[in-house]
């Protein structure tokens, strides 16, 4: 059983016309639309993607706004609250294509979202380009407005297991843990054959509720079959869990690896000292080797970001603000700011961002290699990336007790 | 044969915590005829405040189970006659509609008191673990599974022996007849709910050291905590914890054996299955 509070609040919000205004939005802004989970259990991550498109805006009218059909525009956004619901996600970007009539959208957190939503840009021919749905689902049904800026789920744990392969004493077997979304099935779907093929022992392959909050089961039999290697794909609440039982029930497999929580802030405060040895993978990194027309570099972003909302970007954050730069691209490449020409625009873009080279495949989705991290001493360390290993890995993990 | 016994233990562990969440949410509903839907809300504001306590004064969060459960007890009693009292006569619709307005009230107010951050409670013990034999018990799941017991077998002595508990239970039986023996409802209904608030407020400082907190961890926490209830009756806080205990080891053995997925499944099939042969609950006295 599901309480929904957020939906009664949402239909609620919706007749009061509640969400943020328009900052002084005139006849020549281009408005962005956007719903983003601002409230609601996935809040925390929601946030990267608020912040992100409002740095975003406004750098880019700091910088003189875009330029297209010999005017010059400001970016203007609108973002919603869906509260973590993707009901209600779906009827607001309905209502800011039909009623508040947005120029292009922006996208919401998570890929069931995305999932959702995208079917509101192809009705209405809108481009969405969104940086928070890496599922492989999203950009199978040859939708031709929908674009996402996060590598495909399926390849997240793909550099992981290049990394195992290249171990001094390589692991052999393996747990595959996942959580019943779009996102976290896209991901084991995807890490199944990679395991396979490079010779791993996949003894355990289990499927879980999202929002469940008790491992000690599923831990009990990483124990009792001596699991070499437990990759679990989920939510941060999730791993959360994971970690806490895992050292409650002292169970120290060799390693283990984790889609969500290890890049981020709040997941290694919450953890302390026991978020150290648990790896995970990220598709950027705060580098000055990433070049960016408004921000300078990527280093220079996660500053300015820091300075102006107190908390340490991560990929969301830097896939969020390439969202909102591949739209000002794509408005100035097409030369126009009608949304079939942007569309077109955007299916042929290609410039450096600081989150990296921005281009997207016939299907609409980026495709950039997942790095991988570790959590050492508190710090998120960059372990192996397509050259090879970067910094040596804390491996295997020692006993909860020898730490 | 390791492999099912460190299961059970750990169901067992499991469903302790699970009674003492729900206990609240039972007395509540047997007593009062409310059906609590803000009782998460409750939990996770417990979890804070054991958190702040914790994190703050550093008082553990096992020994600032009274504190919080004072701090709860204070904020439920004036819940109650404030808010509550208004529609104690209305019709139970009333109820799960003002209650869940509460909840949600106070799960947004959480946000943005506390931030949709994730905490966890983590005094140094957290981790540890005592060994029987191959079977593992984590030391902070079994504080809290010790917690649960002495608070619910504390809560079946208060309400068995004590005036205050006769009262509570007379009113529950008979509203009339309590007052033709001088009950005065208004204290007593804001008394056991407030009760019901405490008991929620500790059970949340458990759940904080063994699980995470955040302001929207209190929906598939009342869910639960109803599923438990009415599994264990609302007659009495054993029947409580019989279905806590029940519904742990339903969940961890369903993992185990079915796939984890089919938990929810699992303790849910449960819950239509007491209604529908035991509508009184697994404990309480068939009509």
């Amino acid at each position: 059983m599901v309480f929904r509070p957020a939906l009664l609040v949402g239909a609620l919000s919706i007749a009061l016309g509640a969400g943020l205004p328009l900052r002084g939005a005139s006849a020549e802004d281009i408005v962005l639309g956007a719903s983003v989970q601002l409230t609601g259990p996935v809040a925390n991550t929601g946030r990267y993607y608020r912040d992100a498109y409002q740095i975003a805006v406004d750098k880019i009218n700091a910088a003189g706004g875009v330029k297209a059909g010999g005017k010059t525009y400001k970016l203007a956004l609108k973002v919603y609250d869906n509260q973590s619901d993707v009901n209600l996600s779906v009827r607001q970007y309905t209502q800011l294509v039909t009623q508040d009539k947005v120029n292009l959208l922006l996208g919401p957190f998570a890929s069931n979202f995305a999932l959702a939503d995208s079917a509101v840009s192809e009705k209405y021919r809108i481009p969405m380009v969104q940086g928070g749905g890496a599922s492989d689902q999203i950009f199978a049904r040859n939708f031709k407005y929908i674009f996402g800026t996060l590598a495909p789920a399926s390849d997240y744990f793909g550099s992981t297991i290049d990394m195992m392969k290249a171990l001094k004493s390589p692991p052999k077997s393996v747990a595959l843990l996942y959580a019943d979304d779009a996102f976290d099935v896209s991901v084991a779907d995807g890490t199944r054959p990679k395991l396979k093929q490079a010779g791993f022992n996949t003894v355990m392959d289990e499927r879980y509720s999202s929002n469940a909050s008790d491992f000690n089961s599923l831990l009990s039999q990483i124990k009792a079959k001596g699991v070499d290697v437990v990759l679990v794909a989920g939510h941060e609440t999730e791993i959360l869990n994971f970690v806490r039982q895992a050292k409650s029930l002292a169970v120290a497999p060799k390693m283990y690896s984790f889609t969500v929580g290890v890049p981020s802030e709040d997941f290694r405060r919450a953890l302390g000292r026991d978020a150290d040895y648990a790896f995970g993978m990220t598709a950027w990194l705060p580098q000055a080797s990433l070049k960016d027309r408004w921000f300078g570099d990527a280093q220079q972003f996660a500053r300015e970001y820091k300075a102006k909302f107190g908390y340490d970007p991560d990929y969301h954050a830097a896939s969020g603000v390439a969202d909102v730069e591949t739209l000002a691209q794509a408005i100035e490449n097409a030369d126009s700011i009608d949304a079939n020409k942007v569309r077109d625009a955007i299916a042929k873009t290609r410039f450096d961002s600081l989150y990296g080279p921005i281009a997207f495949g016939a299907n609409g989705q980026i495709n950039l290699p997942q790095v991988v991290i570790q959590v050492q001493g508190g710090q998120v360390a960059e372990i192996y990336s397509a050259k090879g290993f970067v910094q040596t890995p804390h491996y295997p993990m020692p006993a909860w007790n020898a730490r | 044969m390791d492999l099912l016994a460190q299961v059970l233990a750990n169901g067992v562990l499991l469903g302790g915590l699970y009674a003492v969440m729900a206990l609240g949410l039972a007395l509540a509903w047997g007593v009062l005829n409310i059906v609590n839907l803000a009782h998460g809300s409750f939990i996770m504001l417990g979890g804070y405040a054991a958190w702040y306590l914790f994190t703050w004064l550093h008082i553990d969060p096992f020994l600032g189970l009274p504190l919080t459960a004072a701090m709860m007890f204070a904020l439920g009693y004036a819940l109650q006659r404030g808010v509550l009292n208004l529609i104690v006569r209305a019709p139970m619709f009333n109820t799960l509609l003002l209650t869940f307005g509460l909840d949600v009230v106070l799960s947004y107010l959480a946000q943005i008191v506390f931030s949709a951050d994730f905490r966890t409670i983590n005094p140094p013990y957290a981790g540890s673990q005592l060994n029987l034999g191959a079977v593992v018990l984590p030391v902070a799941r079994l504080g809290a599974f010790t917690a649960a017991i002495v608070l619910t077998v504390g809560m079946w002595l208060f309400l068995l022996h004590t005036r205050i508990g006769r009262a509570i239970r007379a009113t529950a039986q008979n509203l009339n007849a309590a007052r033709l023996y001088g009950v005065e409802p208004r204290h007593l209904y804001a008394l056991t709910f407030a009760i019901g608030c405490a008991l929620a407020g500790a059970s949340g400082a458990l759940y904080g050291t063994v699980s995470q907190i955040n302001p929207y961890i209190g929906a598939t926490l009342t869910a639960k905590s109803f599923a438990i209830a009415i599994i264990g009756g609302l007659d009495n806080p054993l029947g409580v914890l019989v279905g806590g205990l029940f519904l742990g080891l339903i969940e961890s053995l369903t993992a185990l054996y079915i796939g984890p997925t089919w938990s929810d499944v699992a303790s849910f099939g449960i819950l239509v299955l007491v209604l529908i042969v035991r509508p009184t609950g697994l404990l309480g006295r068939t009509a």
